[in-house]
């Protein structure tokens, strides 16, 4: 468990080398799919390698030659990541520029900056009601396939897209047994080792990815946990797009809580969801793509209620409190978040929000906040 | 600075604030006579325009509140009622102004307008979706959500439009059939582009003296005339007011008079994305002591700007056509970044831009998309430069007069030493 652990680890500690490597030692190429809702699948299907594209790991320079300061941490960086050529082991790239507004920044400053070889756009829409919406997202998905078909000079036959859903699907189970298993042990593994667990999945070949997972499950069923009784559960939710900062996660452990499950984007919501194989693949990823849950604020969804799905959550984790974690200029998350914070006041819900930058100036503010929001829940 | 420079204010602009105080008066009025009401976001309006039900219009709400000096303090009351400052400051006022009616939290009268009996969500940009969210969550406000692309690659343009078509045919026309209890009227929506017609056809011979030089008019002007050729379409008084705002301009040019005195503008700015509804007085006295006036921008040049391909007989297509068709993309040429350089670039050469200056609203950033790239490739293409400034429609905590002084000066020398050089 532990070497797996290591190696996870050491592909989330510099995804540039491990993806640069991971294309030289297969032979192929990589696409960089930008959270959080790409169908990775019809990638993979085209035989190409799909990463899902991270927020950098310095701070912004040249990038803000390209986008203001007042865009969010995996903009930025990325931009910034781009037109440095720190990604130039990237072929492709694809933007769902209908997520949110600063999706939409992209196309241009890669066309002109960074001119990799294959660029997609994609619409996908909001899940909203009418035969329209579905017709449209299905043309959508199916001028993403034959784009990929054009850019490889290959066709992707539906066999091969089922083949790559179930790899998928398989994953998918897996990082749910991860889950299940931190459920009934939960100091069985940090909660930035779980994070790293989900990331590296964003980011290797899936089949070398379930063979990991298969061998850390094995060693997770395996390990017995001592429980400290005394620690608040606590349930991490938003952090929309991308990776917390790692440090966070540890001083919300550091001081006393523990993390048995998770909303967050590089956590349950990447893998919530099977495609469901039921006949037409390209209908079995529409129909993920419409899932209502988990909600995310970037969908459009009116009948489901956010802060009611977390309530749920919390209360099958047994957990004493939710922490909201908003990526710093993230509209979905921010035009939601007051209703979301006065629903968890009308329940009772203890209930705590910190704003994360790319750049941290110093973690001393959110170490407060999270002490006494920790002190709150342990009665002190 | 040899010359002063001073504005020569035009006399017809004066009509519009009453035309627009009317017309959210005429709301409230709807509302209290027990009629239903509607509210909109994207050019969405048309539709309970068409069934005869009164309407708010997004952006036009935001755009009057900040004209009227409401803002401010309606911003306010979104803030201490939980919303975040860095939120598009357009939702904010809507959360401000729905929570103020909601708690009774007294704020300008004027800036106050009915809660909706439905909402119509065009989502143009996800936070246009995002309000009518929040409004349905904490008054549960009934919503027709509809999605409103703009194609990035021209090839995406006819199924975009295809799209948006269908969600209006199958989702909206039912859904205010079934509020309004009738069939949908076109015949109504008929009328209402015959006379957006005429309206903008003499909106483009105003436009026209954009061209002269010096300019009789400024990019202001046009901004705070923009309500008759969109949220007002239809009402027969739009006509007329750009009856009255064509004969000033033509008067203007006959007598000489340019849009700044003595001899008219210095330089002339191209101003991209939105008006800072609640700037305007600022920004023209930054630009008018130095000789500088805007001219155009492609933000107010998105309101049915071919009306002569406008087909009243065809109420729904031509609508749908004038947004999203093959013809005249303006969603492509408007807001998705490729498009928009080929279009500022006919606007640099269609109207003698001197410089650019790409407004970037900090809180909104549908305009803003890949501006400092637009720039560059323009200053390539056509040797134009531009600055960008960092402040907001409506939001008086994101913006800073010594950026503006100092962007605006380099602009200025920029634009100098550029003619210094071909001197």
């Amino acid at each position: 468990m532990e070497e797996v652990l290591r190696k996870i680890a050491e592909v989330t500690s510099d995804p540039y080398t491990y993806v640069a490597e991971l294309k030289a030692r297969k032979n192929k190429k990589i696409i960089g799919c930008f959270p959080m809702h790409i169908p990775e699948e019809i990638v993979h299907a085209a035989d190409l390698i799909p990463v899902v594209i991270w927020r950098g790991n310095e701070s912004v320079t040249w990038g803000h030659a390209h986008v203001p300061a007042y865009d969010c941490g995996i903009t930025r960086t990325f931009v910034d990541d781009a037109v440095k050529g720190k990604l130039s082991f990237m072929d492709g790239m694809v933007f769902n520029v209908r997520q949110c507004l600063q999706v939409g920044e992209f196309p241009l400053i890669m066309d002109r900056n960074v001119k990799p070889a294959y660029q997609k756009i994609l619409y996908l829409p909001p899940i909203y009601q009418g035969e329209a919406v579905r017709s449209f997202l299905l043309e959508d998905l199916e001028s993403f396939k034959t784009s990929l078909e054009d850019f490889t000079g290959k066709k992707i036959s539906d066999d091969s897209l089922k083949r790559s859903i179930e790899i998928y699907n398989e994953n998918r189970s897996l990082l749910e047994r991860v889950y299940e298993i931190r459920r009934e042990k939960p100091e069985i593994l940090k909660a930035r080792e779980v994070m790293q667990t989900v990331w590296s999945s964003m980011l290797m070949l899936k089949e070398d990815h379930n063979e990991l997972l298969k061998e850390l499950i094995k060693g997770m069923e395996k390990k017995t946990v001592e429980t400290k009784g005394d620690r608040s559960k606590v349930i991490l939710v938003g952090c929309l797009c991308q990776t917390l900062q790692f440090d966070i996660l540890d001083i919300i452990e550091d001081l006393g809580m523990i993390v048995p499950d998770d909303d967050l984007y590089v956590g349950s919501r990447y893998f919530a969801n099977k495609a469901q194989l039921n006949g037409n693949p390209m209908d079995a990823l529409a129909d993920r793509y419409q899932a209502k849950t988990p909600l995310c604020p970037a969908k459009g969804v009116w009948d489901v209620d956010w802060a009611e799905e977390v309530i749920k959550q919390m209360k099958d984790n047994d957990a004493k409190g939710v922490i909201s974690v908003r990526v710093k200029y993230c509209p979905p998350h921010t035009c939601y978040y007051p209703d979301f914070k006065s629903k968890m006041m009308a329940e009772d819900v203890p209930e705590v929000m910190i704003e994360m930058e790319h750049e941290i100036v110093s973690l001393e503010g959110t170490k407060t906040r999270l002490q006494s929001f920790a002190e709150t829940l342990s009665g002190v | 600075m040899s010359v002063k420079y001073k504005v020569n204010r035009l006399a017809t602009t004066n009509d519009i604030r009453p035309m627009v105080d009317r017309h959210w008066a005429n709301l409230r009025a709807a509302k209290e006579r027990g009629e239903k009401v509607a509210w909109a976001s994207g050019p969405t309006f048309l539709f309970p325009y068409a069934m005869g039900m009164k309407s708010h219009f997004m952006a036009g709400y935001a755009a009057y509140c900040g004209g009227i000096g409401a803002a401010d303090e309606v911003l306010k009351v979104a803030e201490a009622t939980g919303d975040l400052p860095e939120t598009c400051s357009y939702h904010r006022l809507h959360m401000g102004m729905a929570e103020a009616v909601r708690k009774g939290i007294p704020v300008n009268p004027a800036a106050i307008l009915p809660m909706p009996d439905i909402m119509i969500s065009g989502r143009f940009c996800p936070e246009m979706a995002h309000y009518a969210e929040g409004l349905y969550r904490r008054m549960g406000v009934p919503v027709i959500a509809v999605e409103l692309p703009s194609a990035y690659e021209k090839e995406d343009v006819p199924r975009v439009k295809k799209f948006v078509y269908r969600q209006f045919k199958e989702v909206v026309i039912p859904a205010f059939e079934k509020v309004c209890g009738k069939p949908f009227d076109y015949d109504r929506l008929s009328e209402i582009f015959s006379v957006l017609k005429k309206a903008a056809t003499l909106r483009n011979e105003c436009w026209e003296f954009f061209k002269t030089k010096p300019s009789t008019w400024t990019l202001w002007d046009y901004g705070v005339s923009i309500a008759p050729v969109f949220y007002m379409m239809g009402d027969p008084e739009s006509i007329v007011y750009y009856e009255k705002l064509l004969k000033e301009l033509q008067d203007r040019k006959e007598k000489g008079i340019p849009a700044i005195a003595p001899e008219g503008e210095k330089y002339r700015l191209y101003w991209d994305g939105w008006i800072p509804w609640a700037f305007l007085g600022k920004f023209m006295r930054k630009f008018t002591p130095n000789g500088a006036v805007c001219i155009c921008g492609r933000y107010p040049w998105e309101f049915f700007p071919h009306p002569e391909r406008l087909d009243p007989e065809r109420p729904l297509e031509t609508f749908v056509d004038s947004f999203w068709g093959e013809e005249s993309p303006r969603c492509f040429s408007n807001k998705a970044p490729k498009g928009c350089v080929e279009l500022i670039g006919e606007f640099i050469e269609e109207y003698s831009i001197d410089g650019m200056i790409m407004f970037s609203s900090k809180s909104c950033r549908i305009w803003n998309l890949s501006q400092p790239d637009m720039m560059d490739a323009l200053y390539k293409r056509y040797g134009v430069p531009g600055v960008v400034i960092e402040a907001d429609m409506v939001d008086p905590a994101m913006i800073s007069d010594s950026q503006i002084d100092t962007r605006l000066e380099a602009l200025i020398e920029t634009i100098d030493g550029g003619r210094r050089g071909r001197a």
